[in-house]
This record gives C-alpha cells, structure tokens and sequence, in this order.
C-alpha cells in the first residue's frame, strides 16, 4: 500500500495518472461523442428515436442516400472553394501584415493590438455587420465599387448565385487575418536579429533575406497557422447562417452548414451525422498530410 | 449552440424537479408544465400566471423557448420522458408530433368541452391541429399574407385601384418600379426557409395545385410569375435571401412599392411608414378565381405523457377562453370566426385589419403531414432553382413533386 503510495507520487504511477487524466477526459468529451456520431450514421435516426441507442441499423444506405442526392457535390466543391481560399487569403493577408508591423514604427504594437478587434467579435456579429457591407441595394462595397468605377451595377452578393459563396469567403477572410498576422508575428520575432545581420553583411538582399532565412525559419509556425486556419474553416458556421443560409438555391452552401440543416431543420439526424462523419474523414487526410510534412523539418 | 441548450436545459430540469419536490409538499397539488416561446408581452406567459393563480389546486410552471427550438428542444424531452404537459408548437409542425403518437388525442374532451367549440375556428387552423380525423390540439392564434401597398406611390403612378389577378401585379410593379429612384415594385420573401414555402404556396394553391400536386399548371404558371417579376428586376433580386421582416422593411422606407406580408407588421408600418397605405387581398390567378393565403401562427398541444391531462385540458379551456382578448392585449388574431375584433381607432390599422380577417377564411394549413419539413424543403428548392435560373419553373416543379411523392409515399 505504502509502496503504492509512494510509486503514485513520484514514480512509474504519477507517470501512470498524467497519461490517463488527459486520456480519459478526451475519451470523455471527444472520443465517446465522435463514436455516437459514426455510430448514427449507420442508423436510422428521427427525433423521436434520439433518447435512445437500439435503432434499426441501416448500414450505408445513409452513405448511398448521401452521395446519390444531386446536391453533394456542388456542396463539397463549394467547401473545398471557401477552405482554400479563406485560407490563402487570411494567409497572405495576415503575413503580409505581420511582415509590416516588424518595421517597428511608432505605435506598431498598439496598431497590431487593435487588428484582433475582428477575432474577438463573434460570428454572428461580424455576419450582420458583413450582411450590411455586402446588401445588394445599398450596400456599401456596391457604392465603394461603383464611385470607384469598377462596377457599373450594384452586384447583389448574397443573393447571385455567382457571388454568394465569395460574399462568405470575404467575411471570413477578414475574420481570420489577424490570427494569421499575431501568429505569424509571434514566428517572425522568434527569428534572431544576427541571421539577417550576417545575411546583409554578406550582400543578401531583402527578396534573398525573406526567401533564405525568413521562410525557411517560419517552416513549423506556418505549418501550424494554415492547420489551425484549416480547422476554423471547417468549423465556420455563424457566417452562413448570418449571410446567406447557404443560398440561393444551395450556390453558397457547405458541407458543415448542409450538415446543421438536415440535422435540425429536417430532423434527419442519420443524415446529418454522415455527412459529419465524411468531415472528419477529410480532416483526418489533411491532418496526416500536415503531420508528414512536418515531421522532418529541422526546429530553429 | 448544444451546449447552450445544454447548460439551459440542465438548469430548466433542476429548478422543474426543485420545484416540483416543493409543491408536492403541499396538499394535492398538481403541477403542470407549459412551454410556449411567448414573453412577457405576448399571451402565453400571462395566460400561463392567471391560470395559476385562478386555479387552487393547479400551479403553473412555464417555460420559454425560442422559436428556433421549439422542435427540438420538444422532441429531445419527449424522447427522454421529460416532456412538458403543455407546448406551443408552430402549426405545420403540428403533424410531425401528432401523427407519431406524441400529443394527446383531445377529441373527446373538446367533444364534451363547453368552452372549445370546432365549428368556431376557421378551417385552415383547424386542419392543422387534425390528424387522421382526430383533434390533437387547439389553435393559439393565428396569421395570414396579404397585399401591402403604398397609396402614395400608386397615386404618383396614376393607379386607382390594387391589382386583382397576378398579370395585374406584375403590370402594376411595372408602372411602379423606378430604379433611378430605388424603388421597386414588389416586395416578397423567397428565401430558402419556410418564410419562402409560406410565401408561395398559397400562389400554387390559388392555382389549382396544392404540396401534393406542386407542378399543376397553375402552380407552373405561378412560379413564373414569380420569375418575370425577378427576371425584370421588379423586386430586389435580394428576395431570394431575405426574409419577410426585412423585406417589409423596404417597403416601410420607401423603397419598394408593395409588399406581400402579414399583419405582424401593422406595428411597425404605423410607426415607420411616412406615407399612406393600404392591404388588399391576394391577387389570384383569374379575376374572381379561387383564392387561397398562407396560415401562420402557433398551435396548443397536451404531449400524450401527461400526467395531468384533466388540468392541462382544463388550461387550454381557460386559454381559449380569453379569446377575445388576444388582439386589443397582445396584438394578435385568434383563430375563430365567433370573436369579434374591436376597433383600434387607428383608422389604418382598423381598414388593414378588416382585409386580414377576409384574406383568413382562405388561409389553408401547410400540410398537415408528419413530414413537412421535408416537403417544404423541396418547395423551396424548386423555388430558388427557378429563380435562379438553374432549372425553368416547369422542371423545377417537376423535380419537387416527385421528390414529394417519395415522402407522401412512405
């Protein structure tokens, strides 16, 4: 008993206890509510079988059900079109913008402070301040665009079936750009002032500096900045629902939105659950590959 | 989102059974559970308390819920055993419950009720609390769409009179429409929501068809209608995501010259609108052809796990019986033809209303089937695919009935 005791303060027990606390609360609150859901996807679920486990199993007829509806596939472009552009354009906006406030001018730090103003509102916010901005009528991108002489017409964003999805991805790369820029400051200030010295000294210039030293020391902060940002993306929700409920006719609709609506607005909870289910199938992929391409990266 | 409702269920559940420990303490009494999503200014929670209070042997617990989670928020308690006695539920979704054997039959007791009497409610509210030849509820209020129209603005356009058949209309948004002054002619809702299958079903009803028969001619021709007006730019091509509150809205600054919406707004119109109006019914397909109009509003049900269903029987009594007093107090139309509606002396509002309670004897339920988000759904797409250009309105239509075949065919 002693002998445990002391093997559970210091020894191969505690060793034991901070492996498993971790475990067990990810089991608990991840693990256990992802297996429900992959479980639901093979059943047959209607509200009125949700408090219960013992429902008729249906196999893959979801999964036919699914990728058999005209819509799918549309829906899967679209997601793939609002995460790889709301990702580069956060992206590059946001290094773009971190690069910027290194300069070290006068209140830099203050400025850069106050970008974060977009990531700390929440979704539904920025969705009805957005709504405004894009309103087809008397919106005032429109009257920007038009006194500007870009556009002739007022372009109605949320409700052309050519703009609707880009009015989404607009929103959300504002609202994504300045994580991008804190973190990617965070990497650049972790680069030591000498390497540049050195560089400059022996004749390098700002294009070679940023191509040779910049890049390649920003390697894991970048790798991290476009998971997180591939995760967010996914999870972006509030901005759907605020701007275009994923209309007109399904043009700015995506996987995670489509899921939400055949869960609780048709109350085909199976349905909902298979198209989670082929989500997360997806981030798996693109988390292994972001794993792989990380893993023999050398760490400044 | 679930773990909001989470949090505010688990503190509904504590303080229910807290409650409820209290009060069996007492002598006999029973207590019953009402949810509705009224507030303080609407008729349920004020019902809910004079019930209360009325009732010795009776107490109240009342719960609000919002509007988007009525349904589920219902049918998470229902499968869990932890159902109220009583819910307001929104009337197409009605069925959904009632025909999976959720709400109590109440046939029999309105049968024997001296208060509830089927023959005085208006036959569109009626049916929606039917099931199978049974009644499973009683209506709570009650609300339709009819035509707004700006006076001063048709008097500009040298119109005379609103428009009678659906060429009327689009003649008549076409005199209207004046883009150099940001006015179009025609306000409406067909978002991809329920707002938009309320909105357009009466259209394809007042043409022959119905959700069983989406693609009838008439329905066709509606859809089209609904096409020319949004292909010539005589309502903002912004009503295919906007709802009906805020298309309203345009109307009320101006900017459009009629809308289609429902007497929620008087309200605000009276408040916003700086200029004369009027309501005319729905334009129907031909002069003098049949017409129809959307029916909006909640339903009372008793859930079939009551407990108490005397008592809570006995509320939705007291509940009808204040009838009378839900548009001077609270704003809204009950469901009936027996209560007289008094004048508001706001001459406005008085005329509107007058249209509203003609526009309601036409007002047909959505449905009922236990299916309806599914088929309204349908509706909706083929609505957007048309007016979006990615299918015509026959094919669009087309593809909604046969999808609502499959579910009428389950």
């Amino acid at each position: 008993m002693n002998r445990l005791l002391s093997s559970l303060r210091d020894g191969k027990g505690f060793d034991i206890v901070l492996v498993a606390v971790p475990l067990l609360f990810l089991i608990a609150l991840s693990g256990l509510p992802l297996i429900y859901n992959v479980v639901m996807s093979f059943q047959e679920v209607d509200m009125f079988s949700l408090g219960t486990f013992a429902r008729p199993w249906v196999g893959f007829k979801n999964y036919v059900a699914v990728f058999s509806a005209p819509e799918t596939w549309p829906i899967l472009r679209n997601t793939a079109v609002f995460v790889v552009c709301s990702i580069a354009g956060q992206f590059v906006l946001g290094f773009g913008l971190a690069l910027f406030f290194t300069q070290n001018f006068p209140g830099a730090s203050y400025i850069r402070g106050l970008f974060l103003a977009s990531w700390v509102m929440p979704g539904l916010v920025v969705g009805a301040i957005w709504n405004w901005i894009l309103a087809g009528d008397f919106g005032v991108l429109n009257y920007v665009l038009k006194s500007i002489g870009i556009i002739s017409d007022n372009i109605f964003w949320r409700s052309d079936t050519n703009w609707s999805l880009w009015a989404v991805i607009i929103a959300n790369i504002w609202l994504g750009t300045a994580f991008n820029m804190i973190l990617l400051a965070v990497g650049l200030a972790g680069i030591p002032r000498d390497l540049y010295e050195a560089a400059q000294l022996d004749g390098a210039n700002g294009w070679q500096r940023f191509w040779t030293i910049t890049l390649p020391m920003m390697r894991a902060t970048i790798g991290a900045v476009i998971s997180l940002g591939l995760i967010f993306t996914l999870q972006q929700f509030d901005l759907f629902a605020a701007i275009t409920s994923g209309g007109p006719a399904n043009s700015s609709n995506v996987a995670q939105y489509w899921a939400w609506e055949q869960s609780f607005r048709q109350y085909d909870f199976a349905k909902g659950s298979t198209i989670s289910v082929v989500m997360i199938a997806v981030v798996m992929i693109a988390s292994v590959i972001y794993v792989r391409s990380t893993r023999h990266e050398v760490r400044g | 989102m679930t773990i909001r409702f989470g949090l505010v269920g688990a503190v509904a559940l504590a303080t229910t059974s807290l409650l409820s420990l209290g009060s069996a303490m007492a002598q006999d009494e029973v207590t019953i559970t009402i949810w509705s999503l009224d507030d303080a200014n609407q008729p349920a929670l004020n019902l809910a308390r004079e019930f209360d209070e009325l009732e010795p042997g009776i107490k109240v617990e009342y719960r609000e819920i919002q509007f988007d989670d009525v349904v589920s928020e219902a049918m998470r308690a229902f499968a869990t055993g932890q159902a109220p006695d009583i819910i307001a539920v929104d009337n197409p979704e009605h069925a959904l419950f009632a025909a999976r054997g959720a709400f109590l039959d109440i046939t029999d007791r309105v049968a024997n009720s001296d208060v509830i009497d089927p023959a005085n409610y208006f036959p569109g509210p009626l049916n929606s609390v039917t099931w199978d030849g049974k009644l499973y509820g009683v209506p709570k209020a009650t609300n339709t769409i009819a035509l707004y129209y700006n006076k001063d603005l048709y008097a500009k356009a040298g119109i005379t009179e609103p428009p009678k058949t659906w060429d009327e209309l689009v003649e008549v948004s076409r005199q209207l429409n004046d883009p150099a002054n940001n006015v179009y002619g025609l306000a409406f809702s067909a978002k991809a929501s329920e707002e938009g299958t309320f909105q357009f079903l009466p259209w394809a009803q007042m043409g022959g068809g119905g959700y069983d028969n989406i693609n009838a001619p008439g329905a066709v021709k509606a859809l089209e209608v609904w096409k020319t007006i949004m292909d010539e730019k005589l309502a903002s091509p912004d009503t295919l995501t906007r709802g009906q509150w805020d298309s309203t809205g345009t109307f009320n600054s101006g900017n459009a010259a009629q809308v289609i919406s429902g007497p929620w707004e008087l309200n605000r119109m009276l408040e916003e609108a700086q200029f004369d109006w009027g309501v005319a019914l729905l334009p129907t397909e031909t002069d003098g052809g049949p017409r129809s109009s959307a029916m909006g509003d909640f339903n009372w049900a008793i859930f079939a796990s009551t407990q108490h269903p005397d008592e809570a029987f006995k509320a939705l009594e007291y509940f009808a019986s204040q009838d009378d007093r839900l548009f001077p107090e609270f704003g809204q139309l009950p469901a009936r033809s027996d209560v007289e509606i008094p004048e508001t002396g706001v001459a406005l509002k008085d005329a509107a209303l007058q249209v509203f309670l003609e526009q309601l004897q036409y007002a047909q339920a959505r449905g009922p089937h236990p299916e309806w988000p599914k088929i309204s759904k349908a509706i909706q797409d083929a609505i957007q695919q048309a007016l979006t250009g990615q299918a015509t309105p026959q094919a669009a239509l087309d593809q909604a009935a046969a999808t609502i075949d499959g579910i009428l065919g389950q």
